[in-house]
């Protein structure tokens, strides 16, 4: 995983930095937003990212880093026996626009040379430059379902792993801050000026954030066979369409609920074993309030009673990144029993009255979780996620 | 009919390329009736980009086909989109307002569209579809992709039925932009857009659309033969059962002649007249030969498509009665 709390990969500076509260959001610096209203974003320090070419795709960096920890941590960076059981899932939202950007910025100022980042601008280009790398040859996929499309990504992979149609499948997403999507956030008015306050009385809106997160998934009996440790488990993931309006989600949260619902019956789980949820949580008016109803809806009387947080208050929105982000979030909470805080949650809003664990963590036996996602299209997803027996 | 073959309710499909002024009066005219039948509280509904149209007629037209009632209401219906370079324009001219009028050029109408889902969406949206809604990339492979993925969930049990294909409108500045980096196929501009509803409901009769038999990818350096052998696995069916082979965008040609030829399947080679559109190309080849028996034989069809970036893909389709 790489996010501006760890841009080297490093895991465990990354979850640290979650449960301590911290917040990466701060001024802009790749690229110039003075002229803008609003100025903060998330973001990995660009000369951090320094390792391949000069001319390479931040959102490319990004995946390669996050991917190659990936590797390393399941004990599979050697390489793999079966390389057309192997694939990639990737979901992004934004692929290689930065490098888009820069070939319409040379073009337009009869710059040459500048063709060369178009070759990353693709959406596809990064899992082909994964997959390529790694020498796997199986299912190879980009999936790009707005802010929903890391958690699509681990989903899909999962259905992949249980259909038994691949042993071995590297799942997440991978988003880079860019200007053509921060203005249209801007224009959209969905930005803060300062902090994200997921949930919060007096929240302001959301701060692109960047990013990217792997999860290996294979088959039980190949984690078994060579005596791996497993983080934990898909337990279940379904997805589902609001069917609503092309930005804003359902008031009454249709889609997320029906997303949940479907989740527990494909984990074959009731509400009352979720012990963790982790939240969409942007920020923005709409969405927290939506989120909320969704959740009385989706879990009942549970939906009162479950630690709920969202790590947006501290990493800002990294898109197609977010969903893997979280994954992996809700897979470390397991792990160490420890929920992470909703960063700058000061004032509780009337209307999001859930168990939203404000600003400090709280330590908590964690055995299931739950990680929603939500995105623009009215796209929903869920994922149920379990310890390792 | 094989166990696992996934039935064709009906098909949408459009081609537009921008030489036939009739063509584009009648389309005008049917995506008029088309929105005008969706808006039931009076509201008019208004589209911003060609490629939303072509979508949203494409849709339209498979619905219609296969029985669905519209607006649908339900989740058991979901859409799988294959989108790439058909937002690169819009992407483009987005971002050139950027970078002349600063924050003022940001229209918040356009922006949506610079997301890839957006056309998804939009058919979700208008249909009243809310089931499993995915967007796939992966260029010239991107609706042979989403077939795939529409295939695999019918058969796992995840959805009863999928509106899926793919759609493009492919404008001049992109073939110029991707010729730089020698990633075009034929491509000329225009558009296209193909989706099927794939799947049943018990009470819906398909009509005679054919069926999907299967499906096959392949990534790497023997990306062709292996989407090819994958794709004869999944259907069950020996290379001489293969009573064409039919090429949608490809990238390099000879591979698929040779990776063909190589798998012991000696029949006829065409090449589709879509091959040309991208996204939509390989969508558009199998709604070419489902429709009818494949060169009077009745015997299943190969359709091949391959992308440089993202690897190749098969499909054995069997055309309808």
């Amino acid at each position: 995983m790489v996010s501006p709390f760890n841009p080297d990969g490093d895991r465990e500076r990354f979850w640290e930095s979650v449960c301590a509260g911290e917040t990466a959001v701060g001024a802009i610096r790749s690229f110039d937003a003075s002229s803008y209203p609003c100025r903060v974003a998330a973001e990995v320090p660009r000369d951090l990212l320094q390792g391949g070419r000069a001319a390479d795709d931040p959102a490319l960096r990004m995946a390669e880093r996050a991917f190659e920890r990936a590797l390393e941590h399941a004990g599979i960076a050697a390489g793999i026996r079966a390389p057309r059981r192997a694939g990639i899932i990737v979901g992004t939202v934004l692929g290689g626009t930065t490098s888009g950007e820069r070939y319409l910025r040379a073009r337009a100022a009869d710059a040459p040379g500048a063709t060369e980042a178009l070759a990353q601008y693709p959406l596809r280009a990064t899992v082909a430059a994964l997959a390529e790398k790694a020498g796997f040859a199986g299912p190879i996929l980009t999936v790009s379902t707005a802010c929903a499309s890391g958690t699509d990504a681990i989903g899909l992979a999962y259905r992949r792993i249980a259909s038994g149609s691949a042993d071995v499948m590297v799942a997440g997403g991978v988003d880079a801050v860019c200007e053509l999507s921060f203005s249209g956030f801007s224009a959209l008015k969905a930005l803060t000026s300062d902090r994200v306050r997921p949930f919060s009385r007096n929240r302001t809106g959301l701060a692109l954030g960047e990013g990217a997160a792997f999860l290996v998934l294979e088959r039980e009996e190949s984690a078994k066979r060579r005596a791996a440790t497993p983080l934990g488990v898909i337990a279940g993931y379904a997805a589902r369409a609001d069917a609503f309006h092309v930005t804003a989600p359902h008031r009454d949260g249709r889609g997320l609920a029906a997303a949940v619902k479907a989740v527990l019956q494909d984990g074959a789980v009731g509400a009352d074993e979720i012990d963790y949820v982790s939240a969409h949580g942007t920020g923005t008016p709409y969405n927290d309030r939506m989120e909320t109803q969704a959740m009385k809806v989706a879990l009942g009387v549970r939906a009162q009673r479950v630690p709920i947080s969202s790590v947006k208050g501290a990493l800002g929105h990294a898109f197609g990144a977010a969903g893997a982000i979280e994954a992996a979030v809700c897979l470390l909470a397991i792990r160490d029993g420890i929920v992470p805080p909703t960063a700058n949650l000061e004032e509780p809003d009337p209307e999001c009255d859930l168990d939203f664990v404000p600003i400090r963590a709280r330590e908590l036996t964690v055995r299931t979780a739950l990680s929603l996602s939500a995105g623009f299209g009215g796209q929903n997803a869920a994922l149920l996620i379990r310890g390792w027996p | 009919m094989t166990s696992s073959a996934v039935p064709i309710a009906g098909v949408g499909f459009i081609r537009a390329p921008d030489d036939e002024p009739t063509e584009a009066e009648n389309r005008a005219r049917r995506l008029r009736a088309t929105l005008a039948a969706l808006s039931t509280e009076g509201t008019p509904i208004r589209l911003l980009h060609g490629i939303e149209e072509l979508a949203v007629l494409a849709a339209h037209e498979a619905l219609s086909r296969s029985g669905i009632t519209m607006p649908y209401r339900g989740d058991d219906l979901g859409v799988v989109l294959g989108v790439e370079e058909g937002i690169d324009g819009i992407k483009a001219r987005y971002y050139q307002g950027i970078l002349k009028d600063g924050p003022l050029g940001a229209s918040p109408l356009t922006f949506p569209l610079t997301t890839p889902n957006t056309i998804a969406a939009r058919i979700s949206i208008l249909f009243d579809l809310r089931g499993e809604t995915f967007t796939v990339g992966g260029g010239n492979i991107a609706g042979a992709q989403a077939l795939g993925l529409a295939v695999q969930a019918l058969r796992d049990g995840y959805s009863t039925m999928v509106l899926a294909g793919g759609v493009t409108c492919v404008e001049q500045e992109f073939l110029e932009a991707a010729s730089l980096v020698r990633r075009s196929g034929s491509g000329r501009p225009g558009g296209g857009a193909c989706l099927f509803l794939l799947g049943s409901r018990g009470s819906s009769s398909p009509a005679g659309g054919g069926q999907l038999l299967g499906y096959g990818e392949g990534f790497g350096a023997n990306d062709v033969p292996d989407a090819i052998q994958a794709c004869l696995e999944d259907a069950g069916i020996p290379p001489c059962a293969v009573g064409a082979v039919r090429m949608a965008a490809v990238c390099d040609w000879r591979s698929v002649v040779q990776a063909v030829r190589g798998a012991d399947i000696g029949v006829g080679i065409s090449h589709s007249p879509s091959s040309g559109l991208y996204s939509a190309s390989f969508p558009l080849a199998v709604a070419e030969v489902a429709g009818q028996p494949a060169s009077g034989t009745g015997m299943p069809v190969l359709v091949v498509g391959r992308d440089c970036l993202a690897g190749a893909a098969a499909a054995v389709v069997q055309g309808g009665k």
